[in-house]
């Protein structure tokens, strides 16, 4: 069977897609269900099998040669109330069947239809809906997920089939609710999950035109088409209006985005009538001014003659062609192209070559005659690798043992000491939680705290401190609820890890119209960047601009995690947390649930019958008898508002699980998410493979997705991380856009190197760790930091790494470091941060919550929020809390200076400096040796000792006369000292 | 010493006007070349007369039928006819009457409600623009917006791209200060950064014993931080020695040196003592008075005299502002708030001859609904609503737009958030098309994809 040619003339723009799916997993049958279009004379296509139809107010009925069940069907319940209205037209027009149907309904402001007795599986669910007077807005759900956010039932008479919406029967059961505004719920139709549904509304136009229907439209309308229409609405024009062509008759019968343009024989329900006659304020065609009445007419008269239309050529499958993205060609990037293990570069050197990283760097540098510079001292090194490491200072013990080690492994050494301490999880965990844009808040309008998300960011320490295989590090977070797991405590932290998704960006202050979309965007925005270094959130409203991914991709993607359920933070109108993961058993949350639900039944009833007793008081009780009872039942509503306020008695995690409803996403048009396209069946990006997620398949996708994610063959995944680790080492990627590899990011410095290490971190099992040893024990990470003045000329950037950049500490390793200094920093894991209890959130776009925790906690440990930024982190070019950042950006601002000539922190951290270097020995010159050691990690020179002398001795005759102290005046002296010690160029930077 | 230095070093004897220096140093800076400093003045990309900026904002959603557009109808209601109102403009609601009546200011005769006698006055100098229209009726998103173009997504302020775009003329102050006793709706996200470098965010300044963050001198006498500074400066510049052509180095101890002067130069902003009775007087101050919005107009004055290129105030905060849902009556405390200081900046910088190339802007972040709210309120309306200008290249005296005859929608030149901020850029010498900025593979402007120049309101 040759299906190829059927589905190159298909009207379905994923088909070009599919063809190339299909060569890679599936079978023709299931493909061309996919499709879900008619392919013709083609009987290889399995017809869809009808379930169940639903005339929810009326009797049983045939309606496109299916019979319906009446309202006395046992298949259902329905809460709406019945309604009738026989008067009003129908907009389009229907059948008589279908109109008796569509005219009784069930209707309220809540409405749930609840079909029973269905065999467990997938199904599809269609819904009939009317509006019988002014139009309604409401929310449409299956099983209890919007699948419809605002959908409006527009002027009196109008109807609409909505659907198909994926279901699943789980118990037996669908619902189908409507909510808001009053909704007219018609009918129900229920299909299987697979096969070709037939279209019962395929509208005939015109097609065998007499010669004056031909002379009409040359006369009438094809002129006015010209000149008011084409600009936009043509092949000719360079930005389409709305995907609609009106320059050819199949331009015409496909419409627009949105829907179609032209209902032949029904000018009342084209879209066209609707633009010209300037009746909605968002849809008025022409925009330069509304057409003469006249020709309104013409254009009613000729939708009403079936549009007649001589132009066959075919316009839309030339736009089609025009459009498309050339896979093989955008497959050709660098960054898209396989992964082929590079061979190491023969360098002639004299021995300065230790690794091979070495060979591919020196390789670089003889390009452009250059000579990699010196080694570093040794305590130069042990300084760079331990801030590198851990974010921390080395001790004097740690460099005096470094230096005294003439073993070959000296450096070796150092470095798995450094790899095995719980410091290095914290630093290195906090460049992850930098990418993930770690936030301790939600980020809606009142910034919503989340107490659970700690977890998640200690499960990342741990991760990283146990040195996680990336590819398993990446499946965890993106569906470690549906990984198997060898124990509960296993599966609890798989749990956790889904944080990573379930700390996506919340927005607004309402329930009604809650922007999920802007969530899920972010969502793709961070897997994107974080994962594969793709912007793919650009395909939101358009195609991407730059690379290959097409806005079906996206919503492709969307689906996937509009198929998975987030827990709600909390926002301004409704409060309480739900819908987080239990860390116990089921049968202990559902024992503990009913427990709960029980007290509160209990404590409700207490205040209703307190209400009750007060409607029974006459006239003659006492005022103060009245207000006692007043008081009474204001306790007995405080008590039982302040239960059901109450976190719930067990550990719970900020994490996802899959929605009750899978389901593929229709394409939002332009973004608009109440402009809903083409359905976009869930897959992973077309450029790198586009596997699908079987139709079969219940449940979200997203294990697949990590599965394609970490797939060896995925070009990006091993290339961006081992970017990452790089850049960490160097300050700068290999790829100077870590967080994008596309046509805007930039290309490598040292493409074969980038190839090798990302083939080595695949061989070494994705260990983090091993791409450390990797690179710290290379030559290069040992070179000086001091450019030649030769490099300097033909280098400025140093992209050859010809000698280490000179590194800045970042916030938190400054910190952190005035801590470990000034004495104070507590090692152990930052606690839970002191949020106010949940009874008492009330928090508003007008009082946000809003809050600086001081801890003595490393830096990683503190509390950050969305939306107001953290004063430190804010001067210190913190992470941004609100989106990815790859890399720290180094600013220099005077703010940065007054904060270490004034800021109380920077004052004492130095007073407790002071006390130890003043403990630490009688004799001035041991102090100040200690003191160097510990802030510089270097012994001081004659001349430092002597101007520090001078300074001790200025400040001290300067004070003296102040203070009889002298204790009190020594003491300052050394703070004075030690401050300026703080700020010098060479505690910040890192040679 | 190179004639930079020079300009400065007069101005610590005081020989020269602040004023004065601002324009020396830009002068300067425009013949100067590339610069290390990120914050070194740049060109416009076209000749401008607006040199900075004062941005005015208060919080809450102000009444445009109440204060600024003047509806004859709306003052017709008759407590049957219904048009948009409720909390979120989504209800048909009786028509409120306004609380306050119109009446002509200036020469110009432009309508101004009784809510603002001052303002009136100086209406010959503003431009005001009726058809203002954003796209949210959330305060928060709708702030957000006003401030940033976006109204979901946390994007630079303003101010920063501002500060991007021409850096600033005096390097001993921010580019873009902030003065704000209480924080508005979106928080911090209203001045910051965001992907811009962090020399653009918004140095806030709260009234009080420390305006900014860490410039009062922490060491006890001035001598030992004296002594401090030099002595890291000399092994700063050993260090630099032995490390020759570090930028960042060298960049890194410049920042001490300001960081210094700003202790007291940034100080003496905030000292009024040599300010005239008739110019507190202007602004309804009382001697000594260091806080209220006539203190941050005064301020504002003085920044802008020393060069800052922007200069925000807020006016209110998130939990007490403009958004009087319950009752209308309640506008006039607020009104009262800025009417006399703003008014008495407008003149305060005519008489200076600064309005000449300083840009005022008032706004909120949407207006209310012609329909009640509440008992006697208006609800969120982000339809339409009123802000102006006021100043460097821009048409005085004169109204712009128009809405319906009860402000429910704008019936003419409507002028998006993203064309206000594409004006204001152009104002400035900035195509709001090229004020671009690569970030995360995309580059992004103040006005995403949107926004017209409204060229009918430029001189």
């Amino acid at each position: 069977m040759n299906v190829s040619p059927v589905l190159f003339n298909s009207d379905s723009p994923l088909s070009v897609h599919f063809m190339r799916s299909c060569k890679l997993v599936f079978s023709i049958g299931i493909l061309t269900c996919l499709l879900g279009i008619a392919l013709g004379d083609d009987n290889a296509v399995p017809a869809a099998v009808f379930v169940r139809g639903l005339n929810l107010n009326g009797p049983s009925i045939e309606i496109d040669g299916h019979v319906w069940q009446g309202s006395d069907s046992t298949g259902f319940q329905c809460n709406g109330k019945a309604f009738e209205n026989t008067n009003v037209v129908l907009k389009p027009k229907t059948d008589a069947q279908r109109e008796k149907m569509i005219r009784s309904s069930r209707w309220s402001s809540a409405v749930d239809v609840e079909l029973t007795h269905l065999e467990p599986g997938n199904y599809r669910v269609f819904l009939y809906v009317w509006e019988d007077n002014a139009s309604e807005t409401f929310q449409i759900l299956v099983n209890d997920q919007v699948v419809i956010d605002r959908f409006s039932s527009g002027t009196a008479g109008q109807w609409k089939r909505l659907g198909p919406w994926n279901a699943i029967a789980t118990d037996g059961e669908i619902k189908i609710s409507a909510k808001g505004g009053a909704a007219n719920l018609s009918g129900i139709e229920l299909w299987n999950a697979v096969g070709v549904i037939p279209d019962p509304f395929q509208v005939e136009f015109n097609r065998t035109p007499t010669d004056e229907q031909i002379a009409f439209f040359e006369a009438k309308i094809r002129p006015v088409l010209i000149e008011h229409c084409y600009e936009c609405h043509s092949i000719a024009a360079s930005d389409l209006g709305g995907g609609l062509l009106l320059d050819s008759h199949r331009g015409i019968v496909k419409g627009g985005d949105t829907s179609p343009s032209v209902v032949p024989r029904d000018a009342e329900s084209s879209l066209i009538m609707t633009a010209v006659k300037y009746s909605k304020a968002d849809l008025q065609m022409p925009p330069s001014g509304k057409l003469a009445d006249h020709v309104i007419q013409d254009i009613k008269s000729w939708i009403e003659m079936g549009a007649p239309d001589p132009r066959i050529e075919d316009t839309v499958a030339t736009m089609k062609a025009k459009k498309t993205i050339d896979w093989d060609k955008a497959r050709d990037f660098w960054s898209l192209r396989p992964l082929v293990s590079p061979a190491v570069p023969e360098v002639n050197d004299s021995g300065w070559a230790m690794t091979n990283i070495d060979r591919f760097i020196l390789a670089g540098m003889k390009q452009k005659s250059l000579e990699p510079s010196t080694d570093a001292s040794r305590e130069v090194w042990i300084r760079r690798a331990t801030y590198d490491l851990t974010g921390l200072p080395p001790t004097p013990a740690d460099i005096d043992a470094f230096v005294d080690d003439r073993d070959a492994s000296a450096y070796a050494k150092v470095v798995d000491r450094l790899l095995a301490s719980q410091e290095y999880g914290e630093r290195w965990g906090r460049h992850w939680l930098d990418v993930v844009r770690y936030s301790d808040t939600a980020g809606d309008n009142s910034d919503f705290p989340i107490p659970q998300m700690i977890k998640y960011r200690d499960w990342v320490i741990d991760a990283v401190r146990d040195d996680m295989p990336y590819d398993q590090f990446v499946r965890e977070q993106l569906a470690g609820d549906l990984l198997p797991s060898k124990s509960v405590e296993g599966a609890h932290r798989q749990l956790i890890a889904t944080g990573y998704v379930a700390g996506a960006r919340r927005f607004g202050s309402r329930v009604s119209d809650y922007p999920t979309h802007l969530t899920i965007e972010d969502t793709l925005d961070n897997v994107g960047r974080a994962f594969l270094a793709t912007t793919i959130n650009c395909a939101r409203c358009h195609d991407h601009k730059f690379d290959p991914v097409a806005t079906e991709d996206y919503y492709a993607l969307y689906g996937i995690f509009n198929s998975t359920r987030y827990p709600w933070p909390g926002i301004e109108l409704e409060q309480k947390q739900r819908d987080l993961v239990p860390l116990v058993s089921t049968s202990v949350a559902v024992q503990v649930n009913e427990l709960r639900a029980n007290e509160q039944k209990t404590l409700d009833a207490e205040v209703k019958e307190l209400e009750k007793k007060k409607k029974e008081l006459n006239q003659e009780t006492k005022d103060e008898d009245k207000k006692s009872l007043d008081e009474l039942i204001k306790k007995a509503r405080e008590k039982a508002e302040d239960f059901a306020r109450q976190p719930l008695p067990f550990e719970q995690a900020y994490a996802i699980v899959d929605a009750k409803t899978i389901a593929n996403s229709p394409i939002h048009i332009k973004g608009d998410p109440n402009k809903l396209g083409e359905v976009a069946p869930r897959h992973f990006l077309t450029v790198l493979g586009g596997q699908t997620v079987s139709v079969t398949d219940a449940t979200s996708g997203r294990l697949q997705l990590a599965d394609w994610i970490t797939d060896r063959n995925n070009p990006l995944t091993a290339r961006v991380m081992v970017n990452r680790i790089w850049l960490h080492h160097f300050g700068r990627g290999i790829v100077p856009t870590p967080n994008d590899f596309g046509r805007q990011g930039k290309s490598p410095s040292h493409p074969e190197l980038l190839d090798w290490l990302a083939f080595r971190f695949m061989e070494s099992g994705w260990s983090t760790k091993a791409m450390h040893r990797e690179i710290m024990l290379s030559r290069v990470y040992r070179t000086i930091s001091i450019q030649s003045s030769i490099a300097r000329e033909t280098d400025p950037t140093n992209t050859c790494l010809s000698s280490f950049p000179r590194l800045r500490l970042d916030a938190e390793s400054i910190r952190d470091t005035l801590l470990t200094l000034g004495g104070s920093l507590d090692p152990k894991r930052g606690e839970a941060h002191p949020f106010p209890p949940q009874s008492k959130w009330k928090f508003t776009q007008h009082n946000p919550f809003k809050a600086v925790y001081e801890t003595n906690h490393r830096s990683v440990y503190l509390m950050t929020q969305r939306i107001q930024r953290h004063p430190f982190l804010a001067i210190f070019d913190g992470a941004d809390p609100a989106a990815s950042t790859p890399m720290r950006t180094v600013s220099t601002t005077p703010l940065q200076a007054l904060y270490f000539l004034n800021d109380p922190f920077v004052h004492k951290q130095a007073a407790g400096f002071a006390e130890r270097v003043i403990c630490h020995s009688e004799n001035r010159d041991e102090r100040l040796q200690f003191a160097y050691r510990l802030a510089l990690g270097r012994f001081p020179t004659s001349s430092e000792l002597e101007s520090s002398t001078r300074l001790l001795d200025s400040i001290g005759t300067a004070l003296a006369g102040a203070s009889p102290n002298a204790k009190e005046v020594e003491s300052q002296a050394w703070q004075s000292l030690l401050r300026s010690l703080f700020r010098l160029n060479e505690f910040v930077y890192l040679d | 010493m190179d004639r930079r230095r020079v300009i400065q070093s007069l101005v610590g004897g005081s020989i020269l006007m602040p004023g004065l220096l601002a324009q020396l140093l830009a002068d300067d800076a425009g013949n100067k070349g590339a610069s290390d400093d990120p914050l070194a003045p740049k060109p416009p990309h076209f000749p401008a007369k607006a040199k900075r900026v004062i941005f005015i904002f208060s919080n809450g959603g102000v009444s445009h039928m109440d204060t600024f557009d003047h509806k004859p109808e709306l003052f017709q209601a008759d407590g049957k006819k219904k048009g948009v109102g409720g909390g979120l403009s989504n209800q048909e609601r009786v028509l409120l009457k306004p609380l306050w009546e119109f009446k002509p200011g200036g020469t110009c005769g432009t309508l101004v409600s009784d809510l603002f006698p001052h303002l009136r006055t100086c209406m010959d100098d503003i431009c005001l623009i009726k058809s203002m229209k954003s796209d949210d009726n959330e305060h928060y998103q709708a702030t957000l917006a006003i401030h940033t173009g976006s109204f979901f997504f946390s994007r630079p302020s303003i101010g920063s791209w501002i500060s991007y775009g021409l850096g600033t003329v005096n390097n001993n102050l921010p580019s873009f200060v902030v003065l704000a006793k209480e924080l508005p709706y979106a928080g911090t996200q209203v001045y910051a950064n965001d992907f811009l470098p962090a020399y653009h965010q918004g140095v806030r300044v709260v009234p009080g014993v420390e305006p900014i963050p860490n410039l009062d001198r922490r060491t006890s006498r001035q001598d030992i931080q004296q002594l401090e500074l030099e002595f890291a400066a000399s092994f700063n510049q050993r260090h630099l020695a032995d490390r020759s052509g570090e930028q960042e180095l060298a960049a890194r101890i410049r920042t001490f040196e300001t960081a210094f002067k700003m202790q007291s130069e940034a100080k003496e902003v905030f000292d009024f003592s040599r300010e005239s009775q008739d110019t507190l007087d202007l602004y309804g101050l009382k001697p000594g008075e260091a806080s209220g919005f006539g203190w941050k107009c005064l301020v504002a004055r003085r920044l802008a005299e020393r060069g800052v290129r922007f200069i925000e105030l807020i006016d209110g905060s998130s939990s007490n502002n403009w958004d009087q849902h319950g009752n209308m009556a309640e506008h006039a405390d607020h009104a009262k708030v800025i009417d006399q200081p703003i008014a008495g900046l407008l003149k305060d910088l005519k008489q200076r001859g600064m309005l000449d190339d300083t840009l005022v802007v008032w706004t909120t972040e949407f207006g209310r609904t012609p329909g009640v709210d509440g008992d006697k309120g208006r609800g969120h309306h982000s339809a339409c609503f009123s802000s102006w200008l006021a100043g460097a290249g821009v048409k005085p005296g004169v109204s712009y737009g128009a809405t319906d005859e009860i402000g429910a929608t704008v019936a003419e030149n409507k002028v998006h958030v993203h064309d206000f901020h594409a004006t204001i850029l152009h104002l400035l010498g900035m195509d709001h098309t090229k004020l671009t900025y690569r970030h995360g593979g995309r580059d992004y402007r103040l006005t995403d994809v949107h926004g017209n120049v409204v060229k009918d309101i430029l001189v």
